[in-house]
């Protein structure tokens, strides 16, 4: 019995950090935060486990988690409101060479994450040249270059 | 910022991608509230309301002096902490002191020390007998790691009228 709560209760526990910890944080995987994300993954085993180190243990632990996680996305497809709930909606910071200055400081972004962003997947060179800047659901910033003129 | 780049903030755009901003800024909000709670979290683990800190520590005398006893108000499941008896009596004497209450259903003890020199069960819980020194004092160390959870009340006696109760609660 306790396998199956210990894993319901910390994939929920996790799901409340990672969404207070905001879309940005863990997107794009520094070395530090590769290294970051594997002590999370190093504190949450114990308590997953426990210390019943069977193999029935371990098994019920995953298929808690993979079914929680297939439910999720299948009441995702029936629930316009869950989906956003769980994955948020895209936000737009840059418009016509503009920063939306109130967002990005809500999003706790500076003007080189955008400006990094613009470089490596576009190779935009100013702010001008961005039409639209957007941060997506899974965090990363796509970037929409104007037209030449 | 002014007024009116405040309001562009705020208004859903359409295009390139369907905005709701009024939700996006529930979403900042919850990331910011969340942000105080999990500092607030911290600092409370620093105090000790998940054992071991000025939260946590307890300390515990009967009203004649005769009895104390040190513990932590809070446990963790699967951590061990100390509980520490101090007895009083005349010097050299056989003391006894029974530990009751529904403790040992949530706690196991896993080590005692000094060992006692005789020791009974007592409904729900145990009597130890130890030998006091010159002074007429014994100190009882016990290790307690938590396994059950939720709260567990300890009552300890002594012969001599002298009562200590408590409570300690066990986190899961």
């Amino acid at each position: 019995m306790d396998s199956v709560l210990r894993a319901a209760a910390l994939y929920a526990a996790l799901m409340v950090l990672f969404k207070i910890a905001g879309r940005r944080s863990l997107a794009e995987i520094t070395t530090f935060d590769f290294v970051l994300l594997m002590i999370i993954g190093e504190a949450t085993q114990q308590a997953l486990l426990g210390d019943d180190f069977s193999m029935t243990n371990a098994l019920m632990v995953i298929v808690t988690l993979i079914a929680i996680d297939v439910g999720f996305s299948l009441l995702k497809l029936r629930s316009q409101w869950v989906s956003r709930l769980i994955d948020g909606g895209p936000t737009i910071i840059v418009e016509d060479g503009r920063i939306l200055r109130g967002r990005m400081r809500h999003a706790r972004l500076i003007e080189a994450d955008i400006m990094e962003a613009a470089r490596s997947s576009q190779g935009i060179e100013t702010l001008e040249q961005i039409k639209f800047a957007i941060i997506e659901r899974n965090g990363k910033i796509s970037v929409i270059a104007k037209e030449p003129s | 910022m002014t007024d009116q780049d405040e309001q562009d903030d705020h208004r859903s755009r359409q295009f390139p991608v369907r905005e709701d901003m009024v939700f996006q800024h529930k979403v900042w909000r919850f990331e910011r509230v969340g942000w105080y709670v999990l500092v607030l979290l911290v600092v409370l683990t620093l105090l000790g309301l998940f054992s071991r800190g000025p939260l946590s520590d307890r300390e515990l005398y009967s009203s004649d002096g005769s009895l104390g006893v040190e513990y932590q108000a809070f446990h963790r499941n699967g951590s061990a902490n100390t509980l520490t008896l101090r007895l009083k009596g005349q010097p050299n004497a056989v003391l006894e002191v029974e530990l009751g209450g529904d403790w040992l259903e949530g706690f196991e003890v896993q080590a005692l020390q000094p060992p006692p020199m005789r020791s009974a069960g007592a409904g729900q819980g145990m009597t130890l007998w130890v030998q006091a020194d010159k002074q007429g004092e014994a100190s009882l160390y016990l290790s307690l790691l938590g396994e059950g959870f939720g709260t567990y009340h300890s009552r300890i006696t002594t012969p001599g009228g002298a009562m200590v109760s408590f409570k300690q609660f066990i986190f899961p």
